[in-house]
């Protein structure tokens, strides 16, 4: 049997690498990021209710919500955990629990081996399809609109944004430079359905994508890619993120040496899991924002 | 002579210790209060959205229009329910939203206590941020505060500005 929602949101980490990586990025969020853990926790912070029979009413309901499969709030959370896992393409468990004793950076890098630069740009747009797609199982728009996901996007705040900062910063920036976008989209139109199988986070969420064929679903993974990269510029000028910047502050989170750059992006996808963390939280929020309605 | 067979009792002592253990690792105590609701609602059958629920699209055309300095931006829309973020210079002031309370009767029932009337509405004022009012016996509308500047008379004039007479027809 799958874990409770409020286990899920009670036991999410308050401190350690991921953690870690979101803090230094999180001038991104107006008011800045707060890391909302706990599950009566994030209930009275979303409705700014205090009474305990109504926070009892409203996590009930929640917990309703979430079990009830057809509503796709487990699918969502499935979809956010599983781009996390499956973009560390070493997949060494081992590995990974080390690093989240925090353990030296340079003690790691001989385990690592940077990804080419195709497989990270295309790493980069099946994790934002993802995002379109866990959007829409949330928030119960059809799983094709990108339209209404667009519109959505300019209203994202809190960890919602902090998320695709991240995906900016450390899946864009970091790994590829500052032309990752153009990186991204050049690397997409050449890109095959055959060699779209063989990406390691696109076999992980493939069957949640839409389209009957890898060729349709890498079709949208482009008309994705276009729709939002506008927006992700934006970002990044709006906001100044720039390759050293983060860089630099990411030295002072994972004790990296700057000379070890190619390795840094290998790094974050083993030991920040800031799709699961965020994307938790993202669910509970929008969970219980349907259950106070409701009750 | 009654002849001990080792076979059998291993199997005997392996079952056991397989019932035992299986026991233990079943009868991990959850303390959570939502411990019941999580126990009730995984059960084979179990739904938290009732089958005959309205469509969370077919309410959208009820709620009210952008205006006065406020923008509606739709945020859900599932299946007896659909719901919109009321915004004032980019700032979240309040949810609006409409349920079908045939997924959840206690919903509906808590009306029978109300007092009062809004828009020829049972109305309640719930905890501290939201207004309600039962729609037909049947659809919840609630204006939910997300800013201490949205007052409750903030949040009943919006709950008049829905097509509350086109929703009462909503079959």
């Amino acid at each position: 049997m799958s874990k409770p929602i409020y286990e899920i949101v009670d036991d999410l980490p308050t401190t350690g690498l991921t953690v870690r990586a979101l803090k230094s990025l999180d001038f991104v969020v107006p008011g800045h990021w707060e890391n909302l853990v706990g599950f009566d926790n994030t209930i009275k912070a979303v409705t700014m209710e205090t009474d305990p029979a109504m926070i009892q009413a409203i996590g009930e309901r929640a917990v309703q919500l979430y079990n009830d499969k057809s509503q796709g709030y487990q699918k969502a959370l499935w979809l956010y955990n599983t781009v996390d896992s499956a973009s560390s393409a070493l997949g060494a468990a081992a590995l990974a629990n080390r690093v989240g004793q925090d353990i030296s950076f340079l003690g790691l890098l001989k385990h690592l081996a940077p990804k080419p630069e195709q497989a990270q740009s295309v790493d980069l747009a099946v994790k934002l399809v993802t995002e379109v797609v866990a959007f829409c199982q949330i928030n119960g728009i059809p799983g094709d609109s990108l339209g209404d996901f667009l519109a959505a996007l300019g209203d994202y705040g809190g960890e919602a944004l902090l998320r695709m900062a991240a995906l900016v910063s450390f899946d864009g920036l970091v790994p590829l430079g500052p032309n990752f976008i153009q990186k991204v989209g050049t690397y997409l139109n050449g890109l095959s359905p055959k060699d779209l199988e063989q990406n390691q986070t696109f076999k992980g969420v493939n069957e949640l994508i839409p389209g009957g064929s890898s060729e349709e679903k890498l079709n949208f993974i482009g008309q994705s890619f276009e729709s939002v990269k506008g927006w992700m510029g934006n970002l990044v000028t709006q906001n100044g993120l720039t390759q050293e910047g983060i860089v630099d502050r990411l030295v002072q989170v994972a004790d990296v040496s700057k000379d070890k750059l190619d390795y840094l992006g290998a790094f974050l996808d083993i030991a920040v899991k800031y799709y699961s963390h965020t994307g938790t939280q993202t669910l509970a929020r929008r969970l219980i924002e349907r259950a106070v309605a409701e009750v | 002579m009654i002849r001990f067979n080792w076979r059998k009792a291993l199997a005997a002592l392996l079952l056991s210790v397989l019932l035992l253990s299986g026991a233990t690792a079943c009868s991990k105590v959850d303390n959570s209060p939502y411990a019941q609701a999580q126990k009730e609602s995984t059960q084979r059958g179990a739904r938290a959205v009732a089958k005959d629920a309205e469509q969370g699209s077919s309410f959208n055309k009820f709620f009210p229009s952008s205006g006065q300095g406020y923008t509606v931006v739709f945020s859900q829309e599932k299946k007896g329910f659909s719901e919109a973020k009321l915004k004032k210079d980019a700032k979240d002031m309040a949810l609006l939203s409409i349920s079908d309370t045939i997924s959840l009767p206690t919903a509906a029932k808590k009306y029978d206590s109300a007092t009062e009337k809004l828009a020829g509405y049972p109305v309640l004022e719930i905890g501290n941020t939201q207004t309600g009012i039962l729609v037909a016996d049947r659809y919840q509308v609630k204006a939910l505060s997300r800013d201490p500047e949205f007052t409750k008379e903030n949040r009943r004039a919006w709950i008049q500005k829905f097509d509350l007479i086109g929703l009462s027809k909503l079959k």
